[in-house]
């Protein structure tokens, strides 16, 4: 497309008091040869009635020198057609002037120190507007738009039924003979609607009309998936037998080093027998993304010999005790253990989340219900009764016949007939023994994922969700901001798997899940990105005549989006990606981009910083922030007005997982001072959008480190910082600190060069 | 400690006031707003658990249970309206009925009921009395005349003075009176010894050397008794505290009533037998009969501020209405009442109605000496020893 440019600088919210505007349209025009124009008002309607008769006239790519790219969005979209860039003259440069220290006078240069920054941020704006083309969206020439569903239980029913209801065709698979699941089991189940206190009839049996009801809902069980190939909009489903073995079984992943050593013979090959990952199955069933529900187990807590489970007849675990109530009568004195105890551990069982507090609180009514004389001990570290269930446990504590109390469990033996139970640190002041007909232990439920890979990917980075250690096995899920979605693009985890949750979170949860499945589709087929990039038109391009095949991007990508072709090369799925450009930031042949945002874009951008030489009052420092939380943080930072060094210029980039280290080294090479990289905290409680990205990025970082060294930088002048959103106070200690770090070392000495 | 919970002690104490009690959660709110409460000695979160828990042997025996004032502190902090404080109410009126005897006429006090026989019993006793009065003497089982009336009072319902039936009137008051006190006394010493047995075992107190009855009286009963006639602690409640202003009154009303009792006893039966002058009702302005108009007047006050407090509190939803608080109310307020219109009646010079009024007064007089050991009047004894047990336990004796 032939570019037609014009900048226009907003002089409204201050910027016009704080800078030379008048002299940044002309130094728009002397050096980025692009038209420049002011006004007072931008946002307002006749500023953007202003641009729009531009745009009307010819000129299709805009720079907005005004406020920060995440404000204004509505009012400076000039439709799709229009590329749009936007320079922070506003919440970075007018906003976060570095005041001078009280009772002193600001530095003499202060005015033309925030103008030179001023036009940086112009001239990357620019320079970001040249290299920018329009994406087209990419598009699968054939897609499904229909969910599978794996596991027929409350969350899988509830997932089908939501789903066919929406009006997607549904193919629900069980691997048991009948639907249903665990909870077909249950007696009774927890009070679902006010007033929140009695039992209620177990909901399976209507769930399981309603689903085998439905004209668009496929059920197959019996039936296990034995591999899913493909991509979100174009999955290839090998169904099998449940219990049988398949050649069509996933295949372990093996990395180069481990198939060197299979090929030599020196090692047995994990996957003898099976299908290569990247073999397609002419019987393979497509659909278009897939809900995971396959639940969970009940643990095994024979491990705690103290309680006797496995040993005493009588000692069974809540599970087995809801087959006893469901079966027939319970005994009249029970008592139940919440946790496993001991003296010095108040923790719960295992998996138990909350649920087994009222699954507890249900059983014991059971006992009272089945005997007119019954009694139910709940012996507890921890009473969980969230939300509305609280009024469940105070209707329960009402009951005459159960008795709580918080207690450590030392023992449990056997007593003639009865089974003894011996408790400590209890409400009651003393030691406790209780003679009762039978021991419940309130054993967790555990994810199938914790035993099995589930998912059954056919993928380059193997079969199962990676790095669910940091969940305890449950399906992986960035936990607080994004429920059911996992790192592989168009699975979404809910019920068991994903939570040891009630029936009635279940329900919830299958529903968002089903909802997360369509919104996929949906995105797919209009060919942009899911969430967290929701509707992201780009997607990476690779210029593979220069690929190496060193699989770094195959390794790197957080989402496994990248198979290998049968040279080796990385073989893209684009509908797998969440465009965070983590491929871009390892590829060292630069041949990974995006079409407004690639190597030569961010580098260029780089190179138009000014960088004046010999003067120690103007060193230049880039600092490559993160969109997601930083970004958001720093412009937070300048409305409440915290001053940051004028020395700084700051490249929003989609993720620190995206950024090269070219860019680092044309940052030094131009003769900047230091490098920042400023994104989300990493680890196990990691905060990065894109799962791994800032982590990648610090490895990354000390490697370039090194690297300086041995040049005779100083590796200090790299460094990455990680912040969360609402660290926006500690911004300017963060940034100010780095600075002063780099004063102290002095100017790069390779400026000029 | 090897748990049976009483399920039938769980029941009784809900349908006795402690209907909330299952509600606690133990928070110890209500420890941190007792002053009863002390670090090792959860009171009365502790007592909560154990009685939903349906542990009756740990609560009857614990004297906290006997020191609480009702003061409604923990009732009214409780964030799950659990109301501690009527369930330790409860729970008294639980262990009085342990400790009673005998059981049968325990038993009968316990509902409302029950209250056709709990009148009934006294007012055929009564009459039963006055029948044989008028058998046996020369005038009984009538109304005087007006010059009688005027003359005698009350003195003659049991028959005329009659120097052979010497205080034939008295006879049968002490014979009624007596006899009911008497059974009162023997039922109320019993179930002290009991309680007090009880908590010694409970608090193993193995003391080698037992106080003498006067080193007892001296260190125990009496500083708390003196304690009690001051309003110490209950003074320190904060939510009832206005309870004090009723109960306070009443208190000294019935020792200025007591007093009032002395006196004419001593004049018309004793005095009297040497200055027959003497017989015949107080003189309005002898100074034990003003006290005894006075601690009239401060008894109904009392009863009154009581009462209001007691629908006050119920209305709020701080009490359950219960039979147990309302019976002694009744009781106290009938006595009262009666005392007062029959005194009336009497300056009114309205004999026949002066009698019945009377003979309603000496009923109500008789359920509360009756029923005293099983009736919430029954704290007057047990709290009063569980107040010298307190001091018996912190003593040398035991120390």
């Amino acid at each position: 497309m032939d570019k037609k440019y014009c900048a226009y600088i907003c002089s409204g919210c201050g910027i016009g008091d704080a800078l030379d505007v008048d002299g940044l349209v002309s130094m728009v025009g002397s050096e980025m040869s692009m038209d420049g124009k002011k006004h007072s008002f931008l946002c307002g309607e006749e500023g953007r009635k202003m641009i729009a008769a531009d745009v009307e006239g010819g000129v299709n790519t805009v720079v907005i020198g005004a406020c920060s790219q995440r404000v204004m969005t509505k009012e400076f979209n000039f439709g799709p057609q229009t590329i749009t860039v936007r320079a922070n003259l506003r919440e970075q440069v007018v906003w976060a002037e570095m005041k001078p220290e009280e009772g002193k006078e600001p530095h003499q240069e202060a005015k033309a120190f925030l103008n030179e920054t001023a036009a940086d941020y112009m001239r990357m704006a620019c320079t970001r507007a040249q290299k920018t083309e329009l994406p087209e969206p990419y598009k699968l020439e054939n897609m499904s738009k229909t969910i599978m569903v794996m596991g027929g239980g409350i969350a899988g029913l509830t997932a089908a039924k939501e789903a066919a209801a929406c009006g997607y065709q549904v193919i629900l698979v069980e691997k048991e003979n009948q639907l249903g699941g665990k909870a077909v089991n249950w007696r009774k189940s927890f009070a679902s609607q006010y007033p929140w206190t009695g039992l209620e009839d177990n909901p399976v049996a209507a769930m399981l009309a309603e689903v085998q009801g439905k004209a668009n809902i496929q059920i197959k069980t019996a039936t296990e998936v034995a591999r899913i190939a493909g991509a979100p909009g174009a999955f290839r489903v090998s169904f099998k037998n449940a219990g049988s073995a398949s050649e069509w079984d996933a295949p372990v992943k093996v990395g180069v080093d481990e198939q060197d050593l299979i090929t030599k013979g020196e090692k047995p090959d994990p996957n003898a027998g099976l299908q290569p990952y990247t073999a397609v199955d002419a019987n393979a069933v497509i659909v278009g993304s897939v809900v995971l529900a396959t639940g969970w187990k009940p643990a095994n807590v024979d491990q705690y010999e103290h309680l006797g489970h496995g040993r005493i007849a009588k000692v069974v675990t809540n599970n087995e005790f809801e087959k006893i109530a469901k079966e027939g009568k319970v005994p009249a004195k029970v008592a139940f253990i919440q946790s496993p105890g001991g003296k010095d551990n108040d923790d719960d069982f295992p998996y138990c989340n909350s649920v087994t507090s009222m699954v507890a609180l249900k059983q014991a009514q059971y006992v009272c219900e089945d005997n007119a004389d019954g009694q139910a001990y709940i012996l507890y570290q921890h009473m969980r009764t969230p939300g509305h269930m609280e009024l469940f446990y105070k209707s329960v504590q009402q009951n005459d016949g159960v008795f709580m109390t918080k207690a450590a469990v030392t023992k449990v033996e056997e007593s003639g007939d009865k089974v003894k139970v011996i408790a400590e640190d209890t409400l009651l002041g003393e030691e406790l023994v209780l003679e009762v007909d039978m021991v419940v232990l309130a054993a967790g439920m555990e994810p199938m994922t914790l035993h099995e890979h589930s998912i059954n990917l056919a993928y380059r980075q193997g079969p199962a969700f990676l790095d669910l250690d940091l969940f305890d096995g449950y399906a992986d899920s960035h936990f607080i901001c994004f429920p059911y979605e996992t790192r592989r693009t168009g699975i979404y985890t809910c019920g068991g798997v994903r939570k040891a949750e009630t029936m009635e979170e279940t329900i919830d949860d299958a529903t968002g899940a089903a909802l997360k499945a369509i919104q996929c589709l949906e995105s797919t087929e209009r060919g942009v990105a899911v969430h967290p990039r929701s509707g992201d038109t780009t997607y990476p391009d690779f210029f593979f005549q220069r690929c190496t095949q060193c699989k770094r991007c195959t390794e790197e990508c957080p989402f496994g989006a990248l198979d290998d072709d049968e040279r080796g090369t990385p073989l893209p799925n684009p509908t797998r990606c969440r465009r965070c450009g983590t491929c871009m930031g390892a590829c060292p042949e630069r041949i990974v981009g995006f079409k407004d945002y690639n190597i030569d874009l961010i580098g260029s951008m780089i190179k138009s910083i000014e960088v004046p030489e010999d003067d120690e009052e103007r060193l230049r420092i880039v600092v490559f922030v993160c969109e997601n939380d930083a970004y958001p943080a720093l412009d937070m930072s300048g409305m409440r007005r915290n001053g940051l060094s004028h020395m700084v210029r700051f490249v929003p980039v989609r993720c620190l997982g995206s950024v090269n280290m070219a860019w680092i080294r044309d940052a030094l090479s131009a003769g900047m001072d230091g490098a920042m990289l400023l994104g989300c905290t990493y680890g196990d409680n990691y905060q990065c959008h894109f799962v791994k990205g800032s982590e990648i990025a610090s490895k990354r970082m000390e490697n370039i480190g090194d690297t300086l060294s041995t040049l005779g930088l100083e590796s200090e002048r790299c460094a990455t910082r990680q912040v969360a959103i609402t660290d926006f106070d500690k911004i300017p200690a963060i940034i100010n600190e780095f600075v002063d770090e780099i004063v102290g070392m002095g100017p790069n000495p390779f400026k000029g060069f | 400690m090897n748990v049976q919970p009483d399920l039938e002690f769980i029941r009784q104490l809900k349908t006795a006031g402690g209907d909330t009690l299952k509600k606690c959660f133990q928070c110890a709110t209500c420890s941190v707003a007792c002053p009863l409460s002390t670090d090792k000695k959860p009171f009365p979160r502790k007592e909560m658990i154990w009685a939903s828990w349906g542990l009756k042997d740990k609560l009857v025996t614990d004297p906290d249970v006997f020191l609480c004032h009702q003061c409604g502190d923990c009732t009214e902090k409780c964030p799950r309206g659990a109301k501690p404080g009527e369930t330790l109410g409860a729970i008294r009126a639980y262990a009085y009925q342990q400790f009673a005897w005998p059981q049968g006429l325990a038993k009968l006090t316990t509902s409302a009921k029950n209250l056709p026989v709990l009148i009934g019993l006294p007012a055929v006793v009564i009459l039963i009395m006055w029948l044989f009065s008028a058998l046996i003497g020369v005038s009984g089982l009538h109304i005087p005349n007006h010059e009688q009336f005027a003359e005698h009072g009350y003195q003659h319902f049991f028959g005329s003075w009659n120097f052979y039936w010497y205080g034939k009137n008295i006879a049968f008051i002490a014979l009624i009176m007596g006899v009911s006190a008497l059974i009162a006394i023997i039922s109320s010493w019993m179930g002290v010894t009991r309680m007090w047995k009880a908590m010694a075992a409970d608090a193993k107190i193995n003391a080698t050397y037992r106080p003498s009855v006067f080193q007892f009286i001296s260190r125990f009963l009496w500083p708390s008794i003196w304690e009690t006639l001051q309003h110490k602690r209950f003074k320190e409640c904060k939510t009832n505290s206005d309870r004090v202003s009723g109960h306070l009154p009443l208190v000294l009303a019935f020792i200025g009533l007591f007093l009032a009792t002395c006196w004419s006893l001593i004049k018309n039966d004793i005095l009297g037998l040497i200055w027959p002058s003497l017989h015949g009702p107080l003189w309005f302005w002898d100074p034990i009969k003003l006290i005894a108009n006075v601690a009239a007047i401060a008894m109904l006050y009392g009863i009154w501020v009581l009462w209001q407090n007691r629908r006050k509190m119920e209305a709020e939803g701080r009490a359950s209405n219960t039979f147990y608080d309302w019976f002694l109310i009744w009781e106290v307020a009938a006595v009262g009442i009666t005392g007062l219109l029959a005194e009336l009646l009497r300056w009114g010079g309205m004999p026949g109605l002066g009698y019945v009024v009377y003979y309603v007064h000496l009923i109500s007089v008789m359920m509360l000496f009756l029923y005293m050991p099983y009736t919430k009047f029954a704290h007057i004894v047990y709290r009063t020893l569980a107040m010298c047990f307190e001091r018996y336990r912190n003593s040398s004796f035991v120390q």
